[in-house]
């Protein structure tokens, strides 16, 4: 439970972080929720950590008909972020509040959450499903990212070498809309055997799933029974299972989320 | 006058606990210590052909690489004390085969690391089933010494009659228990309903909160000192003694605060850091990160359960019939099989009853006990199968249940007679409480289940000096080990008897050099054996407090009481001296009385057994498969709670680790044997979100030669409640489920089938 030797640096500000990152075998830690803990079993043996934590990254700002969450806003932070509920954008707080423990949400990030791209995480279902775009920041300058471009597959994402998340964007719906995010939990990990996020506006309906696969799987017709999708499947919650718990939670959010449009729910 | 005995009151060790100031195994400091990471094994089953620890020794910071060469065993024997290190064979993926010595605990881990293992792979023996057949590949190359004798600190249980197996067996077949009385067939026969099933439940994790640690080191006279996390210290010191081929006096075992055991803390650590501490002349602590303890420790067998009971129309139960095999993992030395398949008939009366218990090698672990070992599996199957017969005679179950509890003067299938037994008041008192009335009218989804479970108790003899200094105050001096609180109930006892508020009263738990002689805290023996010594101890020190007394008073001793400190004449308290006051005459240069202390012995041969019954109230997601328990309801006969705090404590802990049972743990390994679950990412235990509202009713059928009438009571708790969540989620759904955990998996899959 020693991480092999590494060396480290705190960045003092993202251009000192970049710079620090060019570094091959260079690893960035936020939170250090997932990061940590794969040092600590040597699973994760990078040579190099560039902390983020002392950057002015974290809070939630309004402009432009957007929010933009910083990358470093912890989970705790978000499970409270009130102007978000009001704003049909629940799922974000649905989600944040039932990631790992509380000391987990006090320290883990959504920019560092996003960026590991865990394949049962919780959050890349909610990205993909409210239309999130990662703004990814290089020396060469900022992008944006949308969210169902983001994740390639398990642990893996279109952020470049030398590119860090430094806000999420979350565009916000029309009024009449509403979100909602349900998972059926590995209980010992609390990482999601299925998780399914919802928006529902006006306009119709857009779900996406975790857990099942190795990264977010967006929902073409929700009401189609998943036939076509490709879901894992494991010891402890095999394909027929697993597949079976994708379509009740995709049922579940959905009626949360269309509740929460129809000003029946909160 | 104080109120001691059935006063609840907190625990004396509490302040330091909750303030973090206790110091655990790993706390203290020796020095010029080491610490030591072991290399595991990464096959179930393998020969070793070479260990390459070249570049671990180079490592900067380390000090030594030893392998089992290295260790000063003594004897050939290949269980685990003997054989911390594995010599040839690999019987398991996670046995130890290095340990790595270093000057810091990340030089220890960079060191591990670079040990390079190679194995020559064996046939891997992984489904306990296939395992008995003859012609199946062995779990362990046959060789001579199984050596080791902990079965007798679980359970007062004997071992039964050896069977002659009536179908050829493979050498994986270790132990064979057959226990028979009447005609089974005839009783089957005979019976108005007959119902059967085949129950399975997995490996489960001990989950004690401290990882197993210990430091070693030698004295300057050569003496070997090991301060432990450890549940026995005088057993430790015997297989260490065995373990090394030293004399036991040159032994000292220091058994520290204990961070939670609950069975799976028996002389398996120690070996390893004694063993390094005596090849390097050098004090080495092992202290296991949680993964190594998932790895490498002793977890619960698995067991598969063919049960099969029947019943006359009014309920009357008539033939018992088992087949009950014990997955003893690489544990050749002894297995559960005795202690299972006794406990199988539960606290009820058979008319006949044919059980056989097998103990089976397999490549998984080496089994350790855990709360009550082999007894959840029994009362699993049982309590399900009593149910079922319950609902085809048409009956209540509790109403079945209790035509046939033993009461004093029967005797269970052991063939140890019930000296004093709750069920009858158990059952009774549970069938009294609101929600068993209530359980027809939950929402759509709920169901409350009932079940009992029990735990025959043990015994050991044991001593306990009792010495009372000039302040008045008294200390307590035993070896026991405090695993649930028993020194709290000591110095209850040690008050009440010789007349003093339990405030004064201190508890020493003392090493094996300094202490009179204590068993192992398992078996639910603690309170009753020691706690009598602890008794006597305390009376005899009295009798020395009147002695002097009377001398002092002139008024004969039996006019003479003790109350809250004071000892005064019977009738005329105006005539008293405190207890300080008589030591102070005796404790000083010239005095005249002896010192006002006192030993104390037991050496108890009646059983006392505790009972518990249980109702759980369970929510089932159908859609989902996820089971809640919202509420559950125990109430166990515990002889006479000393201390009603710590015994609803126990009550309470039990009732969680059931939850465990019923609904998360199980220990998986791959088809090679390899451990799936090696850490609490993988391995669910119910944490405080997922434990119920746990209401105890505390039940009190005196144990006559218990001090104050108290039982044994820590295991019996557990043994009935996975089962009552089992009959709880049958009530709710219909569904029987016959495998634990009841992952939301397989509560689905059940469900499913129902409606194909």
């Amino acid at each position: 439970m020693i991480p092999a030797p590494f060396r480290y640096h705190r960045a003092t500000s993202v251009e000192d972080a970049l710079e620090a990152l060019r570094e091959p075998d260079s690893k960035a830690l936020a939170g250090g929720m997932s990061l940590l803990p794969l040092m600590k079993l040597r699973i994760g043996r990078p040579e190099f950590v560039v902390d983020l934590g002392r950057l002015e990254l974290a809070g939630l700002e309004r402009a432009n008909g957007a929010y933009a969450i910083g990358a470093l806003t912890t989970w705790d932070a978000l499970s409270r972020a009130q102007e978000l509920r009001g704003e049909g954008l629940q799922a974000i707080a649905d989600c944040a509040r039932g990631i790992g423990d509380l000391q987990v949400r006090n320290r883990g990030t959504i920019g560092g959450g996003l960026a590991h791209a865990d394949p049962a995480a919780d959050m890349p279902a909610v990205a993909v499903a409210l239309g999130l775009e990662l703004v990814a920041y290089s020396a060469e300058g900022e992008r944006t990212i949308a969210a169902s471009d983001f994740f390639l597959g398990p642990f893996t994402t279109a952020l470049a070498a030398g590119e860090l998340v430094t806000a999420v964007r979350v565009p916000t719906p029309p009024p009449g809309s509403g979100s909602a995010y349900v998972k059926v939990e590995h209980p010992a990990s609390g990482f999601a055997l299925a998780g399914a996020a919802a928006l529902v506006t006006p306009a119709g309906a857009r779900v996406a799933l975790t857990g099942i696969a190795g990264g977010p799987v967006p929902v073409a017709d929700p009401e189609a029974g998943l036939e076509d999708i490709e879901v894992y499947g494991d010891r402890f919650a095999g394909e027929e299972y697993r597949r079976h718990l994708a379509r009740v939670v995709v049922r579940r959010a959905l009626e949360r989320a269309r509740a929460r449009a129809e000003g029946r729910a909160s | 006058m104080t109120e001691v005995i059935g006063v609840p009151r907190p625990r004396i060790d509490a302040p330091e606990k909750v303030t973090g100031a206790t110091r655990y195994a790993a706390d203290g400091w020796v020095h010029g210590l080491l610490h030591a990471r072991l290399v595991l094994s990464t096959e179930a089953h393998a020969l070793i052909r070479a260990i390459d620890v070249e570049a671990a020794r180079a490592v900067p910071g380390v000090v030594a690489v030893l392998t089992a060469a290295d260790l000063p065993t003594a004897t050939d024997a290949s269980d685990r004390t003997a054989e911390p290190l594995a010599r040839e064979e690999v019987v398991f993926a996670g046995q130890p085969i290095a340990i790595v010595v270093a000057e810091t605990e990340a030089a220890a881990e960079d060191g591990a690391e670079l040990v390079a293992v190679e194995l020559e792979p064996l046939d891997v023996v992984v489904d306990v089933e296939a395992a008995m057949a003859p012609g199946a590949p062995l779990a362990r190359r046959p060789s001579e010494g199984a050596g080791g004798d902990l079965e007798s600190i679980h359970a007062g249980v004997d071992h039964g009659e050896e069977d002659e197996p009536a179908e050829p067996l493979s050498a994986n077949v270790l132990g064979r228990v057959r226990r028979s009385a009447g005609d089974v067939a005839a009783a089957f026969a005979a019976s108005a309903a007959v119902v059967e099933g085949t129950f399975r439940t997995p490996w489960v994790y001990q989950a004690y909160l401290e990882p197993q640690t210990a430091t070693a080191w030698q004295e300057p006279n050569g003496t070997l000192v090991v301060s432990t996390s450890t549940q026995g210290s005088f057993v430790t010191r015997s297989e260490l003694a065995r373990a090394f081929g030293l004399p036991e006096d040159r032994i000292r075992v220091v058994a520290e605060p204990l961070g939670g055991a609950f069975g799976g803390k028996f002389a398996l650590i120690e070996p390893l850091a004694a063993g390094a501490a005596l090849a390097l002349g050098r004090p080495v602590r092992l202290a296991l990160t949680r993964t190594e303890d998932f790895l490498s420790m002793n977890p619960v067998s698995a067991q598969v359960t063919h049960l099969r009971i029947g019943a006359l129309e009014d309920g009357t139960l008539t033939g018992l019939e088992a087949r009950m095999i014990v997955d003893r993992g690489a544990n050749a030395g002894w297995g559960l099989e005795g202690i299972t398949s006794s406990l199988v008939a539960g606290p009820y009366r058979w008319q006949a009853h044919d059980v056989v218990g097998y103990g089976v090698l397999t490549n998984r672990f080496t089994f350790g006990a855990y709360r009550g070992p082999g007894a959840p599996a029994a009362a699993f199957a049982l309590e399900t199968l009593l149910d079922e017969l319950a609902a085809a005679l048409g009956l209540d179950p509790i109403e079945l249940r209790l035509r046939n509890a033993v009461v004093e003067g029967d005797v269970a299938i052991s063939g140890t007679p019930y000296a004093t037994i709750g069920a009858v008041e158990v059952l009774e008192r549970i069938r009294e409480h609101p929600l068993w009335a209530a359980r027809h009218e939950l929402p759509e989804g709920e169901g409350v289940g009932i079940a009992v479970g029990h735990w025959p108790g043990g015994n050991e003899p044991a001593a306990a000096v009792c010495r009372v200094d000039k302040d008045g105050t008294m200390t307590i001096v035993t070896s026991a080990v405090d695993m649930s609180g028993v020194s709290t109930g000591f110095a209850a006892i040690a008050a009440a008897t010789f007349g003093l508020e339990p405030e004064k009263v201190r508890v020493v738990l003392a090493d094996t050099a300094s202490g009179p002689y204590a068993g192992a805290s398992g078996g639910s023996k603690v309170t009753y054996t020691v706690g009598t010594a602890v008794l006597r101890a305390a009376a005899a020190a009295r009798e020395k407090l009147l002695a002097a007394a009377s001398e002092e008073l002139e008024i004969a001793p039996d006019d003479l009481e003790v109350v809250d400190g004071v000892v005064r004449a019977v009738g005329a308290p105006d005539r008293s001296l405190t207890v300080a006051e008589i030591a102070s005459k005796a404790l000083r240069f010239g005095g005249r009385y002896e010192p006002i202390e006192g030993h104390g012995g037991s050496a108890q041969t009646s059983g006392a057994p505790s009972v518990a019954a249980h109702l759980a109230h369970v929510r089932v997601d159908r859609e989902t498969g996820e089971v809640v328990v919202l509420r559950h309801v125990v109430a166990q006969d515990v002889g006479r709670a000393l201390n009603p705090a710590l015994v609803e404590g126990q009550m309470r802990g039990g009732v969680a680790q059931g939850v465990g049972w019923a609904l998360y743990e199980e220990l998986a390994h791959d088809e090679h044997g390899r451990l799936l679950t090696t850490s609490f990412m993988e391995y669910a235990i119910p944490n405080a979100e997922r434990v119920p509202e746990i209401e105890t009713l505390i039940v009190e059928v005196p144990a006559p030669d218990g001090p104050f009438g108290a039982k044994g009571i820590g295991e019996a708790p557990v043994v009935g409640a996975p089962a009552a969540i089992v009959n709880a989620v049958a009530a709710a759904t219909g569904a029987r489920l016959r495998e634990l955990p009841m992952t939301p998996a397989r509560v689905w899959s059940a469900l499913h089938e129902q409606t194909r």
